[in-house]
């Protein structure tokens, strides 16, 4: 019993972050129709940043904010000086985001060196609980706690404000959106940083509960995070968020089982909601 | 964008005889492995940068999985040759499990996955490559995991040119199939799937057939230039089937010109003698160890101004010259 709590609470964490990470490239995709391949590359720019930050002012809040703060920023400059200029070519857009995958995996390289960091536990949130006879870091459960509220934020946002309207509404249809004279190319400049923020955001928590970061990294949780959205559905907020889940329980247990079944069940699954079904869960609709 | 007549064209005949005389006797004029092992290796970069180009340039399919075909089939031979000994015989065998791999390989991710849109088709075959990568760092007892696997060769193939003039035979095969593939009827029609793939569709043509046919003649290239790799550097490691490998494929092909027949070769030459160039600079200034950055942005840069890349410049200066004469 104890051992199943264990992986629950785990898993729920790992899934939370997978969540943060894919619900960007999720709105992303479904808005724009871009995938963005360099999207695991923000993610580790929010970890690097957030590990050197604490290293160097000890406090973890300004670390998760200056990580934010940096994939919103790179974000900014990736739509402004690339991705905007792709919208409407669709081959250019996977070359293109490819493009942004090596520089930004060259540019992590530059500043911050090859070699696996430590990245510690913050002070404050180190130490476990006794849930049920179980131990859990209290480290997850703030991941578990802080990405809830942060969910909750976004989707409200989404769906009370009117530019949360106007992005819902880009998702179905950007053009009819563009006809009634809203600026699309704002909006989608807009949904972009907000996608980079929150997938460095996510990266900002990730590295106390490996204990370590590295470029390893960006094609790991990359692929994790394609395996979220194509189960969630393109597009579909809500849908990331019950796949990231899906997905973060399903590798904690199938890893305590067999550890090498883990990524192969997930990508299988991918495949097969791919093939028969590639709208997902809860997508509206499969984007061009 | 380019003369319909050129970008199939070989080059001449003259430039191509001269091109294999010189890399044929390059040997008895240097015996410098440094120099040999660079023409070679551009040589087994070009032959894979060229099967990528018939599936991205020529037919219009982004993989990111390609290199997959060229790992697996150096670490069939490293494997093969490692465990079961190195005897011609064991060499054929793995040549031809890989050329078999390679085909199953083909056709399966092809059946399953060709028919979805290119965005899905690049993140199903990024998966696989994924897969392939950690399976090869995982499996200690067959890959030798990260550390690589290092194999001898055959006595046949262990000459101090052996490896070298089989890269450079490879690469002539590989372009002069090429050029036939894409000058037959299957190969005007990937080029016109690429171009208008409902249109092809509309004219009773199986799209879904070519893009699988176009797909595992692409494996089967790529995985005997794997196998050329493998018999040139006698190791193998678990990047050459991530997708890095792939995307260098890519941008080789991007420089030189995506959808030419020169294109991906001299983009391999460009980007191998450049790299290693700037590499050299880092003796100078540390900061030139991260050279494939200036490559990154070189390929956006070709991507937004000149999606034809070299060989479009090239074509554009042709035909500039001829009409002011």
């Amino acid at each position: 019993m104890d051992v199943f709590i264990t992986l629950t609470i785990n898993g729920l964490a790992t899934g939370l972050l997978l969540f943060m990470m894919a619900c960007g490239l999720s709105i992303i995709f479904g808005l724009m129709g871009i995938m963005n391949f360099a999207h695991g590359s923000f993610f580790v720019i929010g970890a690097y940043t957030s590990t050197f930050t604490y290293a160097l002012t000890g406090s973890f809040a300004l670390a998760m904010i200056a990580g934010m703060a940096a994939g919103a920023a790179i974000g900014w400059f990736t739509e402004l000086t690339i991705i905007r200029r792709v919208y409407s070519n669709h081959v250019g857009q996977i070359l293109i985001t490819l493009g942004a995958f090596i520089v930004l995996n060259e540019i992590v390289l530059i500043i911050w060196g090859p070699n696996v960091i430590p990245s510690p536990t913050p002070a404050l949130l180190d130490g476990t609980v006794n849930i049920l006879g179980a131990t859990i870091s209290i480290y997850r459960l703030f991941i578990i706690g802080f990405s809830l509220v942060v969910a909750v934020v976004v989707h409200f946002a989404l769906a009370k404000t009117r530019l949360g309207t106007i992005v819902r509404a880009g998702v179905e249809n950007a053009e009819m959106v563009n006809v009634l004279g809203v600026n699309v190319r704002r909006v989608f400049a807009f949904v972009f940083i907000l996608g980079t923020a929150l997938a460095a955001l996510g990266g900002t928590m990730i590295g106390p509960t490996l204990g370590q970061i590295g470029t390893f990294l960006i094609s790991q949780y990359l692929l994790l995070s394609f395996i979220v959205v194509v189960i969630g559905g393109m597009g579909s907020f809500i849908g990331s968020m019950v796949a990231g889940i899906i997905v973060g329980l399903a590798n904690n247990y199938i890893i305590w089982f067999y550890p090498p079944a883990a990524l192969p069940l997930n990508v299988i699954l991918m495949s097969v909601i791919l093939i028969i079904k590639p709208t997902g869960l809860l997508g509206m609709k499969e984007a061009a | 964008m380019l003369n319909n007549k050129n970008w199939l064209q070989l080059p001449s005949f003259w430039l191509i005889l001269a091109s294999i005389i010189i890399l044929a006797i390059i040997p008895s004029f240097t015996s410098s492995r440094f120099i040999l092992n660079m023409v070679a290796t551009i040589a087994i970069a070009a032959s894979f940068a060229i099967s990528y180009n018939l599936l991205a340039g020529f037919t219009g399919v982004f993989s990111l999985g390609h290199a997959v075909f060229f790992g697996s089939s150096a670490y069939a031979v490293g494997i093969i040759l490692s465990k079961f000994g190195s005897t011609p015989l064991y060499f054929a065998i793995s040549v031809v499990v890989s050329i078999i791999l390679a085909v199953i390989l083909g056709l399966c991710v092809g059946y399953l996955a060709l028919r979805l849109k290119a965005v899905y088709y690049a993140m199903i075959t990024f998966a696989v490559a994924e897969l392939f990568v950690i399976t090869a760092e995982k499996w200690r007892d067959l890959t030798g995991g990260l550390d690589g696997l290092g194999f001898q060769l055959p006595e046949f193939l262990s000459g101090r040119y052996t490896g070298y003039y089989i890269a450079i035979v490879l690469f002539f095969l590989t372009v002069f199939f090429m050029y036939r593939l894409l000058n037959s009827p299957t190969g005007k029609i990937l080029v016109a799937i690429r171009e208008n793939e409902v249109r092809v569709s509309a004219l009773g043509f199986n799209v879904f057939r070519y893009k699988l046919l176009s797909n595992v003649i692409a494996g089967i290239l790529a995985t005997l230039a794997g196998v050329a790799y493998a018999i040139l550097n006698q190791f193998v490691v678990p990047s050459i089937l991530g997708v890095t490998q792939t995307i260098n494929a890519l941008l080789m092909t991007i420089v030189g010109g995506m959808g030419t027949l020169a294109g991906p070769i001299i983009g391999a030459a460009v980007v191998i003698l450049l790299g290693d160039w700037l590499a050299n600079l880092a003796k100078i200034h540390p900061l030139f160890e991260r050279w494939p950055i200036i490559f990154g942005l070189l390929y956006i840069m070709i991507i937004l101004v000149m999606p034809g890349g070299i060989m479009s410049g090239y074509y554009r200066l042709k035909s500039k010259i001829f009409k002011s004469k």
